[in-house]
C-alpha cells in the first residue's frame, strides 16, 4: 500500500493546533492531527454544574486525588483530564508544578479565558529599555489577526485607551459587582487602573455559540460552550470539511525527515497500544504547546540535524519563560459584612483587571524593567474559605462567616520573568516516560526584576485595599511555584537572525522550510497578559502563510 | 425525585438529610435505621457528632446535626489514612480531659462544660481538625450552602451587576441583615 501523505501534519489541539486545523482544513488543506490523548465528553467530563454535595468527597477529591494532584484545577470536578503518565524532570534548585491537559483541545477546555492583546509596547520592549530583543513584528501587522479572532471566538470588554493594552472589538463587558465599585473607588484614590478585563465569555449568544448563563463554575469546563474552546469552536467545522482526519491517543515522539534534513511526518506512540507509527505530510505544524514543543524538536535527532531538528541555533529550549502568579494582598470589604449573598463568582472572577500600568511613559521608571497586571477576586464564592480567621466555635463563629460571606477580596499577580540563561529546557540524559519518550528537564528560576514586581505590587494591592476602606489581611508569603500559570513562552523563539532564533517572523523554521511552529514557544518574550489569545493571533498568521507557501510549492 | 435521593443517599451525609427532606411529605413515616460508622465506633461518632453541633448549632437555620456533618467526617476519615490517628488520639484525649475535669466522659457534660472545655483547647490541632472538618462537611452540604444562599450554579440571563446604582463606595447600603 503506498503511503498516504497529507498536506500538513499538526501535533496539538489547543489553542496553537486547533486554530492551525481550522484554518488549514477551511482553505482545503488535507489535515492529520495528532493529539497526545482522548476526546472528552462533555456529558461525562464536565462536572461544572454538580453541587458539592453530588460529588462522593464534596468536591474535595479522595485522599489519592488530593496528594497526586498538580494543582487547585486537578480536583475531583475535573478528575481523570489532567495528564500524569507523561513525566518531566526538574533541574537542582528548580520546582516547577505543572497542569498538563492533554485531552483533544488542551488547555482551551479549561482556560482562564482572559484575552488582552499584546501591544506595541510589548513588540518594542527591547527599544524602549535596552533589555534583550524587539519582537520581529509590529503591533500593526498582528493587529488585523487579533480582530478576526476577536470575531471568531467572543471577547467581552470595553474600549478602554490604555497605551499598554489597545482595544479591539468586543462584546458587552462583564457588569461589574459590588465589591469591583468599592476597589474601583479606591484604585481611583491610589492612581491605579480598575477595568471589565478582556475576557472571552460570551455575554450574548455569538457567532453560533450560546451566551453564557453565569453559573460560575467556568474552569471545571463548559457544558453550554459559552466560552472558546477548541473542541466547541473549531473542531467540528474542520471535521466538517472533510479535510481533517484527527488521531487520539497519538503522543508525538519525533519529527521524521528526508534525506535533504526536511520534515517528512512524525512519529508517535499510540497510547493503547504502545506501539510507534509514522505518518507523512508536506509540511509539520508543532503546536505541542511551549516546553512539550521544544521536547519534540530536541528529540528529533538525524545526522541532519544532531542537537534536534532546527536547533542550529543551538536556542531550541531556551529563553523560557513564565508568570510569576501569588497573591499580592487578601482584605475584605467592611461595607459589604450583612449584606445578603450576591452571584460574585459568575466567571470564576476574572470580571475585572488591573492593566499594567508601570513603566508606561518612561520605562525606567521603576526599580524594575517592564510591567505586571493584576486580577482583583473575591466576593460570594461557594466554600468560605476564609473561616480559619475567624477565631472559635458556636454561634458566634457560624454568624461571622455569614456576615463575612459577600466581604473576602483578593488580588493575584501575573509578572513576567525576563530571558535568561539561567532558564530553559532540555533533554534529561536519564529519565524517559513510560512510552520511552526521552522526558524534557526544566531549569527555572525566578530573576530579581520579577521579584521587584511582586513586592511592588503587594505594596500597591495593599494601598488599593486600604484606600477602599477594607481590612488588610496580609498577602501570600511567597509567591505561587513557577510553572502555575501554564503560560510559558519563548523556547523556540521568533526572530529574524537565523543564528539567535529558532523561527522566522513567521514561525517557520529558519532551518527546516516547511517545519513550522504554532504556540506560546514563539514568543520572545513573556508579557503582563496572558498568551492564548495572542497564539490564536500569530498561529492565524502562521498558517495562512504556511497555506500561500503550500499552493506556490 | 425518588432517583435523586436514591443517588444523593450513596453520599456521606446524605442519610440524615434524605431523611428530612422525606419527613416534611410523609410525617408519618418512623425515622429510617441510623448511619453505621465507616471508621468509628458508636461512641466516638456520638462525640464527633455532639462537637460538630457544638461548633456549628442549630440557631436559626439548622446546624451540623441536622445537616449531616459527622456522617462526613466518618467517610473522609474511613478514607484517609492520615487523619485517622489525629481523629482517633483526639477523641481520646478530650473524653481523658472530660473524665479528669468533670468525673465524665464529653458526651455525657451538660452544655455548658463541654462549652467551657472546647474553649479551652482552642489552640490546639485536635480543635483545629475537627473545626476544618466541620466546616468542609456544613459548608458543602445542601443546608450549609442555604445558609449561605449561595448564589452559584445558578442559572441568570445577564452578568450579575452591582444592585447599589449611584453608591459606589457602597457607604449608604441597607443595615446589615446578619
Amino acid at each position: 500500500m503506498p503511503k498516504e501523505i497529507y498536506d500538513v501534519i499538526v501535533i496539538g489541539t489547543g489553542a496553537g493546533g486547533g486554530m492551525a486545523i481550522h484554518t488549514l482544513c477551511a482553505a482545503g488543506a488535507k489535515v492529520c492531527a495528532l493529539n497526545g490523548s482522548r476526546r472528552l465528553d462533555p456529558k461525562k467530563d464536565f462536572r461544572n454544574h454538580k453541587q458539592p454535595y453530588d460529588m462522593k468527597y464534596r468536591g474535595f477529591g479522595s485522599p489519592e486525588l488530593r496528594k497526586t494532584s498538580i494543582g487547585y484545577m486537578d480536583n475531583e470536578y475535573s478528575q481523570g483530564i489532567w495528564e500524569h503518565d507523561i513525566v518531566f524532570t526538574t533541574a537542582p534548585g528548580t520546582q516547577w508544578t505543572w497542569r498538563r491537559c492533554f485531552a483533544v483541545g488542551g488547555k482551551t477546555n479549561f482556560w482562564g479565558r482572559s484575552s488582552a492583546r499584546f501591544s506595541e509596547i510589548d513588540f518594542r520592549a527591547a527599544s524602549r529599555d535596552g533589555y534583550d530583543v524587539d519582537w520581529p513584528v509590529s503591533y500593526e501587522e498582528i493587529a488585523p489577526y487579533y480582530s478576526r479572532v476577536e470575531r471568531m471566538i467572543g471577547v467581552a470588554s470595553t474600549v478602554q485607551n490604555r497605551p499598554s493594552n489597545p482595544d479591539g472589538e468586543y462584546l458587552p463587558p462583564m457588569n461589574f459587582r459590588c465589591i469591583d465599585w468599592i476597589l474601583h473607588s479606591g484604585a481611583q484614590k491610589v492612581g491605579i487602573p480598575y477595568l471589565p478585563d478582556r475576557i472571552a465569555q460570551l455575554t450574548q449568544a455569538h457567532a453560533g455559540h450560546p451566551g453564557c448563563h453565569f453559573c460560575g463554575n467556568c474552569t471545571e469546563g463548559c457544558d453550554t460552550g459559552s466560552f472558546f474552546s477548541t473542541p466547541g469552536f473549531f473542531l467540528p467545522e474542520a471535521e466538517k470539511s472533510g479535510n481533517l482526519e484527527l488521531r487520539t491517543n497519538a503522543l508525538a515522539k519525533n519529527i521524521l525527515v528526508d534525506q535533504n534534513g526536511r520534515a517528512a511526518g512524525v512519529a508517535y506512540i499510540d497510547r493503547n497500544t504502545k506501539q510507534e507509527y509514522e505518518v507523512y505530510g508536506k509540511a509539520v505544524v508543532v503546536a505541542a504547546s511551549c516546553v512539550e514543543s521544544a521536547r519534540i524538536l530536541l528529540n528529533s535527532k538525524s545526522r541532519h540535524w544532531p542537537n534536534g531538528i532546527a536547533n542550529s541555533s543551538g536556542q531550541a529550549g531556551r529563553n523560557l519563560c513564565d508568570h510569576l502568579y501569588g497573591t499580592t494582598a487578601r482584605g475584605y470589604l467592611p461595607q459589604l459584612l450583612g449584606q445578603p449573598s450576591f452571584p460574585d463568582n459568575v466567571s470564576d472572577s476574572t470580571v475585572a483587571w488591573m492593566p499594567r500600568w508601570q513603566n508606561l511613559d518612561n520605562p525606567r521608571q521603576e526599580k524594575f524593567i517592564r510591567g505586571y497586571s493584576v486580577y482583583p477576586d473575591g466576593g460570594c464564592a461557594g466554600y468560605p474559605s476564609y473561616y480559619d480567621s475567624i477565631p472559635g466555635f458556636g454561634r458566634e463563629f457560624k454568624r461571622e462567616i455569614k456576615r463575612r460571606y459577600p466581604t473576602p477580596v483578593d488580588f493575584y499577580i501575573q509578572a513576567p520573568t525576563q530571558r535568561s540563561d539561567a532558564n530553559f529546557v532540555d533533554i534529561d540524559p536519564e529519565v524517559k516516560d513510560i512510552y520511552g519518550i526521552p522526558a524534557a528537564r526544566i531549569h527555572f528560576e525566578w530573576d530579581r526584576n520579577t521579584l521587584l514586581m511582586w513586592e511592588h505590587g503587594k505594596q500597591a494591592c495593599e494601598d488599593l485595599l486600604h484606600a477602599s476602606g477594607a481590612e488588610y489581611l496580609g498577602a501570600a508569603k511567597e509567591p505561587d511555584m513557577p510553572g502555575t500559570s501554564l503560560h510559558e513562552t519563548g523556547t523556540l523563539r521568533m526572530g529574524n537572525d537565523p543564528k539567535k532564533f529558532v523561527t522566522n517572523r513567521f514561525g517557520q523554521t529558519h532551518d527546516v522550510a516547511n517545519l513550522y511552529i504554532c504556540d506560546a514557544s514563539v514568543f520572545p518574550n513573556c508579557t503582563d497578559k496572558t498568551t492564548t489569545i495572542s497564539i490564536l493571533a500569530f498561529s492565524l498568521r502562521t498558517s495562512e502563510y504556511l497555506m500561500e507557501n503550500l499552493r506556490q510549492a | 425525585m425518588l432517583a435523586k435521593v436514591a443517588v444523593m443517599g450513596q453520599f456521606p451525609g446524605f442519610s440524615r438529610w434524605v431523611c428530612a427532606a422525606e419527613h416534611v411529605h410523609e410525617s408519618s413515616q418512623p425515622r429510617p435505621s441510623s448511619y453505621h460508622p465507616q471508621f468509628f465506633t458508636a461512641a466516638e461518632y456520638a462525640t464527633i457528632d455532639e462537637l460538630s453541633e457544638l461548633i456549628i448549632p442549630a440557631d436559626e437555620s439548622p446546624g451540623a446535626r441536622e445537616a449531616g456533618v459527622a456522617e462526613f467526617i466518618d467517610f473522609m476519615t474511613a478514607s484517609d489514612s492520615e487523619i485517622q490517628y489525629p481523629f482517633r488520639t483526639g477523641l481520646t484525649t478530650l473524653d481523658a480531659s472530660a473524665i479528669q475535669k468533670y468525673g465524665s466522659s464529653f458526651v455525657n457534660l451538660r452544655e455548658a462544660q463541654q462549652i467551657e472545655l472546647l474553649s479551652s483547647m482552642t489552640n490546639d490541632d485536635f480543635f483545629k481538625l475537627i473545626r476544618e472538618y466541620t466546616v468542609m462537611g456544613y459548608y458543602t452540604s445542601r443546608i450549609g450552602l442555604e445558609e449561605l444562599n449561595y448564589p452559584g450554579l445558578r442559572i441568570y440571563s445577564q452578568s450579575p451587576a452591582c444592585p447599589h446604582k449611584g453608591d459606589p463606595e457602597h457607604k449608604h447600603l441597607p443595615p446589615p441583615r446578619f
